[in-house]
């Protein structure tokens, strides 16, 4: 048997949670998937060494679901990869993230880990992360009597911390539906084909008029300290004719980006070449596709 | 040999195949005692430092909290398998990190972690030795001074005269390959209890070789031999692993065991168990060959170093497979060849699947096919000027007879099963396709890069192998059987083999059930006690079957005669008369179908005859001379040839694994079913130390302590496995069969080496060949060892 020297409380609606997320002498922290948290207790991390009380947040119903109202896709904090990647409104809708998803860890670990979970615990290398940093999406925040709503993008702070407040929840991710002429691709790079920690991945959503790109979002994850858009060459691009010197030149950017960012760094020697050859293949995917 | 057969080469579900899918089998973990008390290992962050002073006054005062120490072990504090150099506590000084110096014991596992961290060592830390290179050097540090040196051992191997071997080669190729540090990767963390009894101890363990823990923890505690029994548990996986650490962790436990008098149970974490226990040598082998224009190979100069690590464990032995296999299975007239293995302070390395042959092989078999593309031949033909026939005679003088030589059939079986030679010429680059990258001009130019089109790239690549089976001159080699059979026909066996999770029993109870005439569910496989049968040798060296199935073979064909004898007496039958066991019915060739097995067992009884026997099998004779490495190494050997096709992303350096065939020669097959469950895991094992697999250290600090970091392969990294069995004639062991465990991981690596070359045009010297290696030719790792998600 495992020892986590803490209390767990299961509370069994959002009332009864906020309220013990309001106690202010007890240290807690929200446990859904455990795949992080649980392992990271384990092997004594400090971000859950002083870690009192865990509540688990699985029995709390609508936490856990997707819907589309209006122009909008809520996913419920507590969705599981196996949920999202087997859902018909992500499906149609969200393709990256569905394709994102479907590569994490294992079954088993997509059968409880949280999409929620994921960007809380926002590791630099997390894979739902570039393809919300492209769908736009927002989350909506919740504590005893208040609620806030920001974008994943401010939410993220550095690795392994958020803007997250001691009494928050993570309620939902709100996304709004992209336009049906948007199209682009999501890419991960493992050390195997399975149970594999990213390397490097990457996010592109566009839309393409007249062989030039009418709108494009790029994300990158595990190749910066945290997920992180590239504005700048998102800005460049915008009505450029696309051709093969273009696509060199995107990919040339990122990696100056990527090398402001991070300086060059033991794994440099390796990410960096490879970030900007396999952004160029991902945009070639995407516009010889379309 | 007649290989018609009504159990042998079937496949037949495993003997503990139910009780391990619902979870009713028991591992050592699953074993618990009243009053049992758990042991935490005491270590130090160094990796060689003098012991000054242990301060356990903070602990002392606890209730029921012992302390162990070298001071507790009544025998000898220094033990080891071959030689007598690595302590159950380091009381002086640690050579490793692994290093344990003492241990706390008591009932909450939980309260000994927190306890622990309160003992005191005083240390001052030595100058280390991690690179295997500068061990020999004059000033290099000593990593046990008593023994003069960090030569742990030395094989020369000496045959015909170099010098003129290659003065009469129209071309010499001269190569140095690395091969890299591999954890064994059982699923089950070690574990062992140690329980008192009356009048000694009893061991119940996750342990591969239950009679050399009862010799190790006999040299502990000072009890004789037969005051110490020792039981194995379910075994979740060994691949040789379970042999030093399994008898230091027994000792430990008994040690403990009898100063408390309680029962000890120690058991690690996946981290301890990567950071104590030992793994496979890493080697640096430099390779000279000479050859004609017609590519015959007139001379193979060898250079291997092996880093033995902190101890000498299994070296000695593992590389002396090296040096009688180094040349690979070709016949060469001139060979000289020198295999050391040194102390380092790095993890020791000991037995792992393979056994000082999958890196020999890496570099025997790259060096094949550098042969040929420098001739502009193709692998397969350059293996068939230079492979072994029968009658060929070895490296080590050895004439290879009594058995088929099927190293040619294995190879052409191989390239008919894959199209391998077209598929070679159609994928060979003649220039290297991989970019150059600067890492100090990190934006690529226009020119680096790839077309989409041309950034997957396929390759073919193939490796072939010959393996002396089980021990060979490293020692004495023979098995017993102890089998009965109960007057309702049940029979009854036992033998002194461990069953390691490679599906022993099975193949042996198959074994029995062919010689006896009856199905195998009528037989029953005794747990694996050292007090109720005689040492029949190590689990290790593909040993199992080939002499497992001698002695059991043996024991049944005594009981055999004797049934017969009955039924003839029984039945009033003539003495010329030929009795047949079949399926548990017993015919007369004259009388036809007579009964069944059951009713000939109570005739038996009414007959007072013994129905119980002893079945012995020996290996034939060795001769090894270690002045000039000549000899009859092996007294025979079985053939590998597997083939690897690969689709690498030459952008990313991803090598995929399309189709692995893979073609043996185990003599007979007993149990398909085992013998595709070997080359199945096997090739999976291969393929990891091919792209993936590697323990690294930062001044001998492991960074890989566990299998986030460790990454073995997962179902999804190969696509198929294709096995194919050329069942050679061989006049021993039980019904011609022979070794397979082993062989099926050989060759792997090699083989997508092999086909790396093929797909990219460039020759990676360095396992394992992952991203880094193939994109940058070059490993790279942080020095920082700390996590960012910790």
């Amino acid at each position: 048997m495992i020892n986590l020297n803490c209390k767990i409380e299961t509370p069994k609606n959002i009332d009864e949670l906020l309220k013990l997320l309001a106690v202010e002498n007890f240290n807690s922290k929200i446990l859904a998937g455990g795949t992080d948290l649980i392992v990271g207790k384990i092997q004594g991390s400090k971000r859950f060494v002083d870690t009192e009380l865990l509540i688990d947040i699985n029995k709390i119903e609508e936490l856990h679901k997707i819907d589309l109202i209006d122009d909008k896709i809520i996913i419920g904090a507590s969705t599981t990869f196996s949920e999202i990647e087997n859902n018909k409104i992500i499906n149609e809708h969200l393709p990256l993230l569905k394709k994102a998803v479907s590569k994490i860890g294992s079954l088993q670990i997509r059968n409880r880990a949280t999409i929620a979970g994921n960007f809380v615990n926002n590791a630099p290398c997390a894979d739902s992360v570039p393809p919300l940093l492209v769908y736009n999406a927002e989350l909506e925040l919740i504590s005893f009597g208040n609620k806030r709503t920001i974008s994943l993008e401010n939410f993220l702070e550095a690795p392994y911390k958020t803007q997250l407040q001691k009494s928050e929840l993570v309620s939902k991710i709100i996304i709004p539906v992209p336009d049906k002429n948007i199209i682009g691709d999501f890419y991960k790079l493992g050390r195997r084909r399975a149970v594999a920690i990213s390397r490097i991945t990457l996010a592109v959503l566009c839309r393409i008029e007249n062989n030039s790109f009418d709108d494009i979002r790029i994300a990158s994850g595990a190749v910066t300290p945290i997920g992180k858009r590239f504005y700048e060459i998102e800005n460049f691009t915008r009505e450029k004719r696309i051709n093969n010197d273009l696509l060199i030149n995107l990919s040339q950017m990122l990696g100056e980006e990527i090398l402001k960012i991070t300086g060059l760094r033991w794994s440099s020697a390796y990410k960096l070449p490879v970030v900007q050859q396999m952004f160029y293949q991902l945009l070639n995917n995407i516009v010889i596709k379309k | 040999m007649n290989k018609e057969f009504s159990v042998i080469g079937k496949s037949v579900i495993r003997e503990d195949a139910f009780d391990k899918v619902t979870g009713k089998a028991k591992f050592a973990d699953d074993y618990k005692f009243d009053e049992m008390l758990y042991a935490k290992m005491i270590r130090i962050k160094a990796t060689h430092a003098k012991i000054n002073s242990i301060d356990f006054s903070e602990i002392e005062n606890q209730k029921d909290i012992y302390v162990i120490t070298a001071n507790d072990v009544k025998g000898k504090n220094l033990v080891g398998l071959i030689k007598h150099d690595q302590p159950i506590f380091c009381n002086e000084k640690v050579v490793t990190p692994g290093d344990v110096i003492a241990m706390i014991v008591g009932e909450d596992e939980d309260k000994l972690e927190h306890l622990a961290k309160k003992v005191k060592v005083n240390f001052t830390p030595l100058p280390t030795l991690t690179d295997p290179t500068k061990a020999l050097d004059p000033d290099s540090v000593l990593i046990h001074p008593e023994e003069k040196s960090n030569l742990i051992i030395h094989h020369p191997l000496r045959k015909g005269d170099i010098e003129k071997g290659f003065s009469e080669s129209d071309e010499i190729l001269e190569q140095t390959y690395t091969t890299q540090l591999i954890e064994h990767a059982y699923i089950e963390p070690e574990s062992v209890i140690a329980i008192p009894k009356e009048d000694g101890i009893k061991i119940i363990g996750s342990i591969q070789n239950p009679f050399t823990t009862r010799r190790i923890v006999s040299l502990a505690t000072d009890l004789p031999l037969e005051k110490i029994e020792v039981i194995q548990a379910q075994l979740g996986g060994s691949f040789g692993g379970k042999d030093d650490t399994m008898c230091i962790l027994s000792a430990r436990a008994a040690v403990a065991s009898l100063k408390t008098n309680k029962p000890i149970k120690i058991k690690y974490t996946r981290e301890e168990s990567i950071l104590e226990s030992y793994k496979r040598h890493p080697y640096i082998l430099n390779y000279k060959v000479g050859y004609t224009k017609d590519g015959k190979i007139k001379a193979m100069k060898i250079d291997i170093l092996a880093d033995g690590g902190a101890y000498c464990s299994m070296s000695p032995f593992v590389t002396w497979r090296t040096v009688v296999q180094a040349t690979g299975p070709y016949e060469i007239e001139n060979v000289h060849t020198d295999v050391r293995a040194v102390y380092t302070n790095n993890p020791y390395t000991g037995a792992m699947r393979g056994f000082g042959s999958p890196q020999p092989i890496f570099a025997q078999e790259s060096l094949m096919d550098e042969i040929a593309i420098r001739l502009g031949i193709t692998p397969d033909e350059i293996r068939r000027i230079n492979g072994y026939k029968n009658g060929s005679v070895t490296a080590t003088g050895q004439k290879l007879q009594n058995h088929d030589v099927n190293i040619l059939t294995v190879l052409n079986k191989a390239v008919a099963l894959t199209n391998f030679s077209n598929k070679w010429k159609e994928y060979k680059k003649e220039k290297s396709v991989l970019n150059e990258y600067e890492f100090e001009k990190p934006i690529l130019k226009k020119n680096k890069f790839i077309d989409p089109k041309k950034l997957y790239q396929k390759g073919i690549g193939l490796a072939v192998s010959f393996r002396g089976c089980s021990l060979g001159a490293e020692g004495l080699d023979e098995t017993y059987c102890y089998m009965s059979i109960e007057k309702n026909g049940l029979v009854k066996m036992l033998t002194g083999l461990a069953e390691n999770g490679q599906g022993l029993r099975t193949t042996l109870i198959i074994t029995a059930a062919e010689t006896l005439g009856i199905i195998p569910d009528k037989i029953q496989f005794l747990e694996t006690n050292t007090s109720l049968i005689k040492d029949s040798g190590p689990t290790v060296a593909s040993r199992g079957t080939i002499m497992g199935t001698g002695s059991v073979k043996n024991a049944a064909e005594i009981l055999k005669e004797r049934l017969i004898k009955i039924v003839k007496k029984g039945f009033h039958l003539d003495d010329n008369d030929v009795i047949d066991f079949r399926e548990n019915l017993v015919f007369s060739r004259k009388k036809g179908l007579l009964t069944n097995f059951d009713f000939v067992c109570q005739l038996a009884l009414e007959q007072k005859e013994n129905l119980t026997a002893i079945g012995y099998y020996k290996s034939p004779e060795v001769h090894w001379n270690e002045h000039n490495g000549q000899g009859d190494a092996y007294f025979t050997y079985v053939y590998g040839c597997q083939v690897a096709e690969v689709t690498v992303n030459i952008g990313t350096g991803e090598v995929f694994l399309n189709k692995i065939t893979a073609v043996h020669d185990p003599g007979t097959v007993i149990n398909r079913l085992g013998a595709l469950g070997q080359i199945f895991g096997g090739v999976t094992q291969g393929a990891g130390y091919g792209i993936f697999e590697e323990i690294t250290h930062e001044d001998g600090m492991i960074r890989e302590l566990n299998f986030d970091q460790y990454l073995i392969p997962t179902a999804k990294d190969i696509d198929e496995i294709k096995p194919y069995f050329v069942e050679g004639n061989d006049i021993y062991g039980g019904y011609g069969a022979k070794s397979l465990g082993e062989p099926t991981l050989e060759l792997t690596a090699a083989a997508i080496a092999n086909a790396i070359r093929n797909a990219t045009g460039k020759r990676f010297f360095n396992l394992p060949i992952n991203l880094e290696e193939l994109v940058l030719g070059k490993k790279i790792r942080p020095q920082n060892l700390n996590r960012g998600s910790l």
